[in-house]
């Protein structure tokens, strides 16, 4: 554990620091504003993504995972990510491995060959559910930091599948209709909205989106009509997989089925960002494929 | 397979015989497998339905997550890991968390999928990830226009990952060699080609 409970050891994933780097840049500034210092994780790797992986070997994945942790456990501090993917692998193998003996000798003896050993020793959190927590952060403290507030947008949550479920193993409570997400949103002076079906899955998990991308677009569009449906300026999240599958995707979603929505995609960090007064350039909000802009008129 | 009691008329007997109890090549050793790496215990399983139900992928496919279960259960191997609906699975747990047995149908899908790559079966993309990350340590890799766009943001261009390290590319190779992952990988996307 942290002996410092407002630093940690950032792990950075891919999809975040690879193609939406301003959620990287976001995630550093937004933090430091509420007093949570990101630390560099040194060396650290893909998560390693949990669909494909895991449906390879899990054992494999347990491992690789476990390499990520330990780098955590050599600097003796938790770590913090900002995806919901990393979450799932680097959280959840964690916690296997603190409950589960056979497993841990069986990575162990893999991290040998390698002289690293996994101890137990560091927690695993989303930057969300620090930003949630009173303790850590809170919605006061975060309202508090915003400078612009988002008054007058109409945000949908998408709170995507990895950091809540499977939910007996996790520790945020309701998955069938949670609220928080909504109440992070309100804190920046938006307005969260709720809409039809609003806990189901982007699609692009499970490999899916490499394996049958038709499919996994049918989803998304499912959920982007039902947003559309209730009238929304844009959609966040605090999953940049999602984020690409959202984003990305509505560009796919034109070319193959002929739908535009033309709803933009917001981490929920870069949302953060520009509510404390961070710029569009300082988010570089270009990289999205749906532009922006129609979100920051209304904000701005 | 032994049968108690059964008509004389053998014909009639042949009609009624569900026959996928009845499949010689059934493995009753599956499951246990599937039990073993998904951890949980899917025999429990009493087809209710709540799974398919829950499924984001089933209404537009014929993926049904209570048909594998119960194959599975059957241990109709053979069917089951050389059906492609085994890979629409998104993984999106809601299933999992609404199982009135417990279970987690998900992880059980995910041990039939390692079992079917133990016979060479998976798609290309599961093995293409494998290859990129015993390149980079990434699954998704940096690139010339995101480095710009880090430089602009006031970012290293590579980020504090095994991109900006990689002496810690060894030690992953050595992990991934350890299950011959990246020769495997190699030699099934090789015979595709």
């Amino acid at each position: 554990m942290s002996k410092n409970k407002h630093q940690y050891a950032f792990f950075l994933g891919c999809i975040a620091p690879n193609r939406y780097p301003g959620i990287e840049a976001a995630a550093i500034q937004t933090s430091k504003n509420v007093g949570i210092d990101l630390l560099p994780l040194k060396g650290a790797s893909c998560c390693p993504a949990p669909g494909a992986f895991g449906s390879i070997d899990l054992n494999v994945w347990y491992a690789m995972a476990a390499r990520n942790v330990v780098l955590a456990e050599q600097m003796g501090m938790d770590i913090a990510l900002v995806c919901n993917g990393c979450y799932k692998s680097i959280w959840e193998v964690n916690h296997k491995l603190k409950h589960n003996d056979e497993l841990r000798d069986g990575v162990n003896e893999v991290l040998k060959e390698i002289d690293m050993e996994f101890k137990g020793t560091a927690d695993v959190w989303h930057l969300a559910e620090l930003y949630y927590d009173p303790e850590i952060v809170g919605v006061k403290k975060l309202a508090d930091s915003v400078k612009r507030p988002l008054t007058g947008a109409k945000v949908a949550v998408h709170y995507g599948c990895h950091l809540m479920k499977p939910s007996k193993e996790r520790h945020f409570g309701d998955t069938e209709n949670p609220m928080w997400m909504e109440e992070l949103v309100a804190a920046l002076g938006a307005e969260p909205v709720q809409y039809r079906n609003k806990m189901q899955c982007c699609g692009a998990g499970g490999g899916v989106r490499g394996y049958d991308i038709t499919h996994a677009l049918d989803i998304t569009n499912e959920k982007l009509i039902n947003m559309e449906e209730v009238g929304v300026d844009a959609v966040t999240e605090v999953c940049p997989f999602c984020q690409l599958q959202f984003d990305r995707g509505q560009i796919e979603i034109k070319e193959k089925f002929g739908v535009e929505h033309g709803i933009p995609v917001l981490h929920y960090n870069e949302l953060l960002g520009l509510a404390q007064g961070m710029s569009p350039d300082d988010l570089a909000l270009d990289l999205h494929a749906i532009d922006v802009e129609p979100f920051l008129k209304k904000i701005l | 397979m032994a049968v108690k009691k059964d008509y004389k008329d053998q014909k009639l007997s042949e009609k009624l015989r569900d026959r996928k109890y009845y499949i010689p090549d059934s493995n009753p050793e599956f499951i246990k497998d599937v039990e073993k790496i998904g951890q949980t215990a899917a025999h429990m399983c009493y087809q209710c339905g709540t799974c398919t139900g829950s499924c984001p992928s089933a209404p537009r496919s014929s993926y049904r997550i209570r048909l594998f279960m119960r194959k599975s259960i059957l241990g109709l191997e053979e069917e089951i890991l050389t059906d492609p609906d085994l890979w629409l699975c998104t993984t999106c747990y809601s299933c999992t968390d609404r199982c009135p047995r417990d279970l987690a149908p998900t992880d059980a899908i995910m041990a039939m999928r390692n079992l079917a790559f133990k016979r060479d079966i998976i798609p290309r993309n599961f093995l293409q990830t494998v290859q990129l990350i015993y390149k980079s340590g990434h699954g998704v890799p940096n690139n010339d226009a995101n480095r710009a766009a880090r430089k602009r943001l006031g970012l290293d261009e590579e980020p504090e990952t095994t991109h900006k390290y990689p002496e810690y590319l060894p030690g992953i190779r050595k992990i991934l060699d350890h299950y011959r992952l990246k020769e495997n990988a190699d030699r099934i996307l090789a015979q595709g080609e």
